[in-house]
């Protein structure tokens, strides 16, 4: 899984929430418009069906005043003329209630005009019938009723009524329908919304159960990685310790067997010598005495000065070999002392590091006088190590800070420690001569020295130095200028773990 | 004693053997000294053609061992002589290039009755063999019979 991946996964969770989100907040608007525009809708359909009821009322209150003045009109009878009283009386409020009802309509209003006219000529016909019946002119009001049936007033205001009816009867449909409209579409959004919704839902899961997947995939990878990493550490660690031992046994045995030589090489060589004194007293002998005398004791005649010339050349000869072997020899031996300390193994102790340094000075106030060295001990921190590896670095270096100062300038050499993330850090400086920076690795290479070769030394020390440091779990560094003195600083673990080099054997 | 000692002598390098037969000489040690330069010829004249050691018995014998043979260990030969009953009475010179402290010890703890480092310089070397004639001659050497 690559991080571009991951990103772009994010960015689509994101996105799907926030697409979700945005889906919700229009369904609930969508639905809050939907439903408040169908309660609207419902309330005009209510005042369509409230009109039309109107209109019927009024209708009916009509019927009544009028079947309520005929028979009045038949009859005389008091009962009628109060019922047909209490339905004009009810004509007029309702007509008012159908203008205010309809007051919206162009069309309504209109008609309404008509039929508040012919409802008021109506109203007066039936006014002067009574006035008619009342005085008694039973024949007037006969002849107004059927001049009022045969006038066009009724038919006006039934004509009115109806088309206002039918009127009302299309608005009701009309917005029946639009109700149901509202409806259907209310319905409609909030069921694609919720399945919308519901599909984001299902592909957030999804992503989410796919990222959750490729996450614990990952992680298994890692930890597997994890396991094999440190089997890779493990297998490296087990091939180089193999491959160091193999080194070691090569540089014993080489070193073994480059002695044995050496051994008949000096021997021999040493055999010669002597021959070469025998040869050179008899040569002096034959030459010393004339010819067909007794030969005198030979150690006693001195030789001719071409023989003295040839035997001083001998000597030479045999000089150079015998010292090239007592160097070639002090070499082996110097690889077969390292190779042997690579195999020594380390006691581990806690070691009051300024007692233990106070001693290795102490051991050197020889040298250090004879140099004029002072040497300061600043306060150190106390370790666990290797007491015998660490006298050894300790007595290196300072023995060579005491060895490599300027001639004619009293020597100050000064041992410091500190600590550091779980480090103890040794710093061995002094004012001598210096070092090239050009030397810096050259010092630490078997038998290389470096600067003015005036001291006795086989370039061992601080190769020496460098592999114990190195076999403690340390490191070593040197930081020096020529004419500049020197500082040689040691870091080593200062609780001895496991993972020191002492399991490797 | 009325068996003259013979030095068995078991050095692969010629040159060593012949040094160190020089320097015996020097210090007045005249006893027999036969040289073997591998192990397997050493070991046969040792234990005899059946392996047993009974050719050697009545002998009295001084062996001098290179530790570093072509053919088989100096260890194992000192083993094998320490472990036989008629070889075992026999005085055994390590005499070695190897000064590795480890297989000095292992060395006296076979059996070894001294142990010398071939020292490079010529004249550690013969004053050290020298000492060990001297040593030779002043030794009682048993017979391998026992």
């Amino acid at each position: 899984m690559t991080a571009e991946g991951q990103r772009r996964r994010a960015f689509w969770q994101i996105l799907l929430f926030a697409a979700g989100l945005v889906v919700l907040t229009a369904i609930s608007a969508g639905s809050v418009y939907l439903v408040n525009k169908a309660r609207g809708d419902n309330k005009w359909v209510v005042h369509t069906l409230e009109v039309e009821n109107q209109l019927n009322a009024l209708l009916l209150e009509l019927r009544r005043a009028e079947s309520g003045a005929r028979g009045y009109l038949l009859t005389q009878g008091e009962n009628f003329k109060a019922d047909h009283e209490k339905a004009v009386a009810e004509i007029v409020p309702a007509l008012d209630r159908i203008t205010r009802l309809t007051g919206d309509n162009p069309a309504q209003r209109e008609s309404i005009e008509k039929l508040s006219a012919a409802i008021e000529t109506r109203l007066g016909q039936f006014a002067q019938e009574m006035e008619f019946v009342r005085q008694g002119q039973l024949d007037k009001a006969a002849a107004l009723v059927r001049e009022a049936a045969a006038a066009n007033t009724t038919s006006t205001i039934s004509r009115e009524a109806n088309a206002m009816i039918r009127e009302e009867e299309r608005l009701f449909r009309l917005r029946s329908v639009n109700a149901d409209n509202s409806q259907t579409l209310a319905a409609s959004l909030t069921g694609i919304g919720s399945g919308l919704v519901v599909v984001l839902a299902l592909v957030s899961i999804w992503l989410v159960r796919r990222s959750a997947r490729s996450r614990d995939e990952a992680e298994a990878r890692l930890r597997d990685s994890n396991v094999n990493l440190e089997a890779t550490v493990d297998e490296r660690t087990a091939d180089l310790r193999e491959a160091n031992d193999e080194i070691q046994r090569f540089a014993y045995i080489v070193s073994h067997d480059l002695r044995s030589p050496l051994v008949n090489i000096m021997g021999f060589t040493s055999e010669l010598e002597e021959l070469g004194k025998d040869i050179f007293r008899r040569i002096g002998g034959l030459t010393g005495v004339p010819a067909g005398g007794p030969p005198l004791d030979v150690a006693e005649v001195p030789l001719e000065d071409a023989d003295k010339q040839m035997s001083a050349d001998f000597s030479e000869a045999l000089g150079f070999i015998k010292s090239s072997i007592a160097r070639m020899d002090r070499l082996i031996s110097a690889i077969l002392n390292l190779t042997r300390e690579g195999r020594r193994e380390f006691q581990p102790e806690r070691i009051d590091t300024r007692d233990f340094i106070e001693a290795i000075v102490s051991s050197l106030a020889h040298q250090a006088a004879e140099a004029q060295a002072e040497i300061h001990i600043e306060p150190l921190p106390n370790i666990v190590s290797d007491r015998l590896a660490l006298e050894q670095i300790f007595s290196n270096l300072i023995d060579n800070a005491i060895k490599y100062l300027k001639n004619g300038v009293p020597g100050e050499i000064r041992i410091r420690g500190r600590t550091k993330l779980g480090y103890a850090i040794f710093e061995i400086s002094d004012n001598g001569r210096g070092i090239d920076p050009r030397d810096h690795q050259r010092i630490f290479d078997l038998f290389r020295r470096a600067g003015t070769q005036d001291k006795p030394g086989q370039g061992i020390g601080l190769a020496h130095v460098r592999a114990l440091v190195r076999r403690l779990g340390g490191t070593m560094s040197v930081s020096s200028e020529l004419n500049a003195g020197s500082t040689f600083t040691i870091t080593l673990p200062i609780n001895w773990n496991a993972s020191n080099r002492n399991a490797d054997r | 004693m009325t068996l003259p000692v013979t030095i068995i002598m078991i050095e692969d390098d010629e040159g060593h053997a012949r040094l160190i037969e020089r320097n015996i000489r020097r210090s007045g040690v005249n006893n027999e000294i036969l040289s073997f330069t591998n192990g397997t010829s050493a070991m046969k004249h040792l234990f005899g053609p059946d392996g047993t050691g009974l050719a050697q018995k009545g002998n009295a014998l001084l062996i001098l061992l290179d530790l570093n043979l072509p053919d088989m260990s100096g260890i194992d030969i000192l083993k094998q002589i320490k472990e036989n009953k008629y070889l075992k009475a026999s005085p055994v010179v390590v005499l070695t290039t190897t000064d590795d402290s480890q297989e000095i010890k292992r060395c006296y703890e076979l059996g070894c009755n001294v142990y010398i480092t071939k020292p490079v310089n010529y004249e550690n070397f013969a004053n050290a063999i020298r000492q060990l004639g001297l040593f030779f001659s002043v030794i009682q050497v048993p017979p391998a019979a026992t």
